[in-house]
């Protein structure tokens, strides 16, 4: 129980995911004036109408749903570029490193508050969703490798939406593998001392079994 | 952009001289690695104190900007940064709260952990854990033959504090460098790994890695790596 | 078998939903407890015999002492369920006042035995005054910010001369579109008389 709670500790929900998605910087095309913002998180504008100009994904979203800008899709987010990435992840069974991080929150948070601004939306959107699928797969692949010898594993170019799936089932399954294929160090009196909580660890056994 | 893990070297850099120095994106910061770590880290106290002063002053200019009336489309646009900032705040010094809740009696009689909080929650886990252990006096420890009444002891036989819950340090956590590393001491990895022919591992620069907290512990600390 | 009601205890704890809390069990809890006051007089009257009989009581290695040993372990071990039992609780009842607040609504507190509410109530004031400290209220805000406004289309002829919480009135007419405050939009999407608009 009290092991078991860390993971809720370091899990990230899907709400803190889009959180911290909000903050990349996209382009976008203002249609109304206004002077510079001065926020905590940084300074953005001046806006004039027509002309570019960077700002956070949340602020992008804001001003589009009043009606004061149209938003630029990063250039990932076409139909040419993703067919491209589609196609080398189906060819290696190595993850691309052509989408950001956080491509699946940024293209959802835009698939729902700037459909209009993404040209040929609907084959974009089952091009990320195709990429997503084969991505998830060779996600899968690669943990099935996974062996007691594992004790740190890099893991190249997987996304933030990947990385919260696969979390908590690499970080049990290494801290199994952990445990059992080390025998050696239960006797080990130095480790007696930095053992499990003890008033809540009366079915720690329980947990190797599965 | 920014983040685009492509040329990860190069758009790390214009991040970093973007957006690194905002007091918010040390907050982001400091948040992630927080929620990250199974263990209490140093309480941000300059940090801290830098954000709730931008934060009030924040709260007083949308306050005059609102009475002003005339942009309320600025307005709420300031609102919501506000907000954004409000909630990274919140939740960096909830998640610390909830640490301390859980491992009170560990944290208290750990100097190295004890130092590492604000003097507010000094205060708090004082108190708290005077009033969990009073509570687990009054419900079990008074009902007890006389040898076997201790909280952090099994009984009075026991040599050390042996009834103590502590965070599993070797919990699997992920991890980003911001700089290439080398010589990193893996935590009691078997003797004959195949994986990685020396115990001591590097990581390349912005590259995740999932990797036992223990070993990484210092360089979290040192402020090398960031969790995610 | 020695430990079994303490285990049974625990076990009822382990079973239940995550998070959730069943009715102090104070019968199998004061079981528990009695076990623990007959180990220690068993284990008294075997350390009495085993000095009665002259014999040193640290090195003495005889049935008497490991009769004592097994008194003594299934008294350590009862005790850790009873401290497990509790502390676990406890580790519930106060992450309450996250998912809650400092009020209790009676079917919770029911569940609860004296100490506990006692527990409670002494962690919520020591929560309040911490946050008092900062100046940070920690109960709000659980989840990231959105957008405090959303579009919303009228799906109904709701009229005009509706007063938001800014002040302003507004006119709903069927099928007109909306930029609102989510609070003052969302009475009329639970009635079906707006929808939220996205893209």
């Amino acid at each position: 129980m009290a092991g078991q709670s860390n993971h809720e500790l370091s899990l990230f929900s899907a709400e803190e995911l889009e959180f911290i998605a909000e903050d990349e910087i996209v382009d976008i095309v203002p249609n109304l004036k206004m002077g510079p913002l001065n926020f905590i998180s940084g300074d953005f504008g001046p806006f004039t109408p027509q002309i570019v100009t960077q700002v956070p994904l949340w602020l992008a979203i804001a001003l589009k749903k009043r009606g004061k800008c149209s938003i630029r899709p990063p250039l990932w987010m076409s139909v040419e570029k993703l067919s491209q990435v589609l196609e080398a992840e189906r060819d290696s069974q190595e993850m691309s490193d052509q989408l950001p991080f956080h491509y699946v929150e940024i293209s959802r948070l835009l698939f729902d508050h700037a459909r209009d601004n993404i040209p040929d939306v609907y084959m974009v959107r089952s091009l990320i969703e195709d990429i997503r699928n084969v991505r998830f797969h060779k996600v899968e692949t690669d943990l099935e490798a996974f062996n007691g010898r594992t004790i740190a594993v890099k893991i190249k170019n997987l996304s933030a939406m990947e990385v919260n799936i696969v979390r908590p089932f690499i970080g049990r399954a290494l801290q199994a593998f952990y445990k059992h294929d080390s025998p050696e160090l239960i006797p080990d009196p130095e480790r007696v001392s930095d053992r499990r909580p003890q008033v809540v660890n009366n079915a720690p056994r329980r947990q190797l079994r599965r | 952009m920014a983040s685009s893990s492509g040329a990860e070297g190069e758009s790390l850099d214009d991040y970093d001289s973007l957006i690194a120095t905002t007091d918010v994106e040390l907050l982001k910061r400091a948040w992630r690695n927080e929620k990250a770590a199974p263990e209490i880290l140093r309480f941000e106290s300059h940090l801290i104190s830098r954000v709730k002063e931008q934060i009030q002053l924040m709260e007083e200019t949308v306050e005059e900007k609102s009475s002003g009336g005339n942009d309320p489309l600025s307005v709420s646009l300031y609102q919501m940064d506000l907000d954004r900032t409000l909630f990274l705040l919140r939740s960096y010094l909830r998640i610390r709260i909830q640490k301390i809740e859980k491992y009170m009696f560990h944290i208290l009689k750990t100097e190295e952990l004890w130092n590492r909080l604000s003097k507010d929650e000094k205060d708090f886990a004082r108190t708290c854990s005077s009033d969990l252990n009073q509570h687990l006096e009054e419900t079990v420890l008074s009902k007890l033959p006389e040898n076997y009444q201790s909280v952090l002891k099994q009984s009075i036989i026991s040599e050390e504090d042996d009834m103590v819950p502590e965070p599993q340090l070797d919990t699997f956590v992920l991890c980003r460098s911001k700089e290439y590393l080398t010589g990193i001491q893996l935590e009691d990895g078997p003797a004959d790994d195949r994986q990685f022919s020396s115990k001591l591992f590097e990581m390349e620069r912005g590259v995740l890695h999932f990797i036992c907290y223990k070993s990484i512990k210092a360089l979290v600390e040192s402020g090398k790596l960031d969790l995610l | 078998m020695y430990g079994r009601t303490a285990c049974q205890l625990v076990k009822e704890f382990a079973s239940g939903d995550k998070g959730q809390l069943v009715s102090f069990n104070s019968d199998l809890f004061q079981q528990v407890v009695a076990e623990c006051s007959q180990h220690h007089l068993e284990l008294q009257s075997l350390i009495r015999k085993i000095q009665e009989e002259g014999l040193d009581i640290q090195t003495a290695r005889n049935a008497d002492h490991y009769g004592a040993l097994i008194h003594h372990l299934a008294l350590v071990r009862n005790k850790r369920c009873l401290m497990a039992y509790v502390f676990n609780r406890a580790e519930i009842i106060r992450n309450l006042l996250w998912k809650i607040g400092h009020v209790l609504p009676q079917e919770i507190e029911e569940k609860l035995c004296h100490t506990e509410e006692e527990h409670f109530k002494k962690h919520s004031t020591a929560l309040k005054s911490y946050m008092s400290k900062v100046m940070v209220d920690l109960t709000v805000d659980m989840v990231p910010p959105k957008d405090p406004y959303i579009k919303v289309r009228v799906l109904d002829d709701i009229g005009d001369g509706i007063l938001l919480s800014d002040d302003k009135t507004a006119n709903f007419a069927c099928h007109s579109m909306h930029l609102l405050k989510r609070t003052d939009a969302e009475q009329f999407i639970s009635r079906g008389q707006m929808e939220e608009l996205t893209g």
